[in-house]
C-alpha cells in the first residue's frame, strides 16, 4: 500500500516536472512572439538595475583610430591643393601619395559606414562578408592606383585631362 | 497725484459702463480657437492593434500655453485614458519630453502653435521601445548612464573639510551639470537610433566628461580607458542633432568633441 503511494507520488511529481518544463518552454515562445510585449525592447541584457557594459578597450579601435582618420582627411587638403598647382609627372611621389590617402580615406568612409548598419552583431553572415568585400575593393583600388601611376599618365594628369575637355 | 485724479476723473465721465463690463470679463468671453492635436497612441493590453493618430480637437482659450496644457486638458475632460509622463510642469524633471511637431522637446517647455489651421502631432521619443502611448522605457538609457559610474570617485579625499575646487575648474563644470537627463537628444542621434545597445548616445556621454572634466575626480584615466572602442563613443558622427534639440540649451556635441579630443591628445 505504502509502496504504492510512493509511486503514485513519484509519478505525479514527474508529471508535475514535465508539465512546468513544458510550460517554461511555452513561457520563452510566448516572449518571442512579436506581438508579446518585453519590458525595454530585446536590447538589454542582465536585469535591469546592471549597467551596460563596455567592449574590451583597445585604443587602435579607439583614439588611434579617430585620430588618424581625422589627420588624414586632414591631410588631404593640402595635398589636393599640391596636385592642382603641380603637375603629376613631375612630381610622381606626391601622384602615389595623393592616390594612396585618397583610397585609404575612403576605405575608412566605407569602413564607419558599415560598422554603423551592417555590425557584425546584428547581421552575422552578411557583415563579415561586407568586410571582406570592403578590403577586397580598397586592395584592388590601391594596385590600380599603383598600375595608373607608373605604367600610364597617373592621377593627376588624368583628372587634368577630364578638366580640359 | 494731481494727474490720477483727473484720469479717474475723465474715465468717470466717459464710460462708467465699459469699465463695470471689463472687470466682469471672463475668459469664457474669449472666442473659441479650436486646433487640433494628432497624439501616438499604442495600447499594449492590445498588441495586435497597430499604433495610431488620434486626433483631439481642444479649444486653445481655455487651454494653458503649453503643450503639457494641451496634454492635460485633453486627459481630463475627453479621454482619461490617454498616457503620458509628466511632473514638474517646468522644465527641471525631464519627464514630458516627447516629439512634438518632429522635434523632440519638453512638453512642458514647448509653446502651442496656436495657428488653428495646423494640426499639431505629438509623438513619443523616436526609436525608442513604448511601454503605452507617450511613455517610452527609458530602461537601457539609464543603464547606460550607470555604466559611467556617475558619481565623484577620488582615491585621497581631503581629511577635514570638503573637496576645494578653483573658480575656474568649476567653471569647466558649467553647461554639463544642468543636463536633466531627458533623452531629447539621445532619441534624436541618428547613431542611437541604429546602435543603441552599444552607443551610449550624447545624454550619457556628456555626462563621462563631466566626470572627466571635474578637477576632484582622480578616476580620469579609468573613465577615458572606457571608451576606448570603436562602439561606446566614437559612433557619434558629430551630426548636431543633440545640441540642436536640446530643451535646456546645452551642448552635448561639443563635450563629445572634448572628450574625442582628450583621448586623441593623451
Amino acid at each position: 500500500m505504502s509502496a504504492g503511494l510512493i509511486l503514485r507520488s513519484n509519478v505525479s511529481r514527474a508529471i508535475a516536472r514535465r508539465a512546468a518544463l513544458r510550460s517554461s518552454f511555452q513561457a520563452r515562445n510566448v516572449s518571442q512572439d512579436h506581438n508579446k510585449y518585453v519590458p525595454g525592447g530585446p536590447v538589454y541584457q542582465g536585469t535591469v538595475n546592471d549597467a551596460t557594459t563596455f567592449p574590451p578597450a583597445s585604443r587602435v579601435h579607439g583614439s588611434y583610430h579617430w585620430s588618424f582618420e581625422r589627420l588624414l582627411s586632414a591631410a588631404l587638403v593640402p595635398m589636393t591643393a599640391a596636385a592642382f598647382v603641380t603637375t603629376g609627372s613631375n612630381y610622381p611621389v606626391l601622384d602615389g601619395l595623393l592616390g594612396l590617402s585618397l583610397v585609404m580615406h575612403s576605405h575608412f568612409g566605407f569602413d564607419q559606414v558599415l560598422l554603423d548598419y551592417v555590425h557584425k552583431r546584428k547581421f552575422p553572415v552578411i557583415a563579415p562578408i561586407a568586410n571582406w568585400t570592403l578590403r577586397a575593393a580598397t586592395v584592388g583600388a590601391l594596385v590600380g592606383v599603383y598600375q595608373f601611376n607608373t605604367n600610364d599618365i597617373g592621377l593627376t594628369e588624368l583628372i587634368a585631362k577630364v578638366w580640359g575637355a | 497725484m494731481q494727474s490720477i485724479a483727473l484720469a479717474k476723473q475723465a474715465l468717470r465721465a466717459s464710460a462708467p459702463s465699459k469699465i463695470f463690463a471689463r472687470s466682469l470679463a471672463t475668459a469664457t468671453q474669449k472666442p473659441v480657437l479650436l486646433k487640433e492635436f494628432k497624439i501616438y497612441r499604442w495600447n499594449p493590453d492590445q498588441p495586435e492593434e497597430k499604433p495610431k493618430l488620434q486626433s483631439y480637437t481642444i479649444d486653445l482659450n481655455q487651454t494653458g500655453p503649453m503643450i503639457l496644457d494641451a496634454l492635460i486638458k485633453i486627459k481630463n475632460e475627453m479621454d482619461p485614458t490617454l498616457t503620458f509622463r509628466r511632473s514638474c510642469r517646468e522644465g527641471i524633471c525631464g519627464s514630458c519630453a516627447m516629439n512634438i511637431d518632429g522635434q523632440n522637446t519638453l512638453a512642458c517647455l514647448c509653446r502651442i502653435d496656436r495657428s488653428p489651421t495646423k494640426n499639431t502631432k505629438v509623438y513619443p521619443l523616436p526609436h525608442m521601445y513604448i511601454v503605452k502611448d507617450l511613455v517610452p522605457d527609458m530602461t537601457q538609457f539609464y543603464k547606460q548612464y550607470k555604466s559611467i559610474q556617475p558619481w565623484l570617485q577620488n582615491d585621497n579625499p581631503p581629511t577635514q573639510g570638503e573637496f576645494l575646487q578653483s573658480i575656474d575648474d568649476r567653471k569647466k563644470l558649467d553647461g554639463l551639470y544642468e543636463c536633466i537627463l531627458c533623452a531629447c537628444c539621445s532619441t534624436s542621434c541618428p547613431s542611437y537610433w541604429w546602435n543603441q545597445d552599444e552607443y551610449l548616445g550624447p545624454a550619457t556621454l556628456m555626462q563621462a566628461y563631466r566626470w572627466i572634466a571635474d578637477s576632484r575626480d582622480t578616476h580620469t584615466e579609468e573613465r577615458k580607458d572606457r571608451l576606448q572602442n570603436d562602439m561606446s563613443m566614437y559612433r557619434c558622427h558629430t551630426i548636431f542633432n543633440c545640441s540642436r534639440t536640446c530643451p535646456k540649451g546645452l551642448n552635448p556635441a561639443a563635450a563629445i568633441a572634448k572628450i574625442k579630443l582628450e583621448l586623441a591628445v593623451e
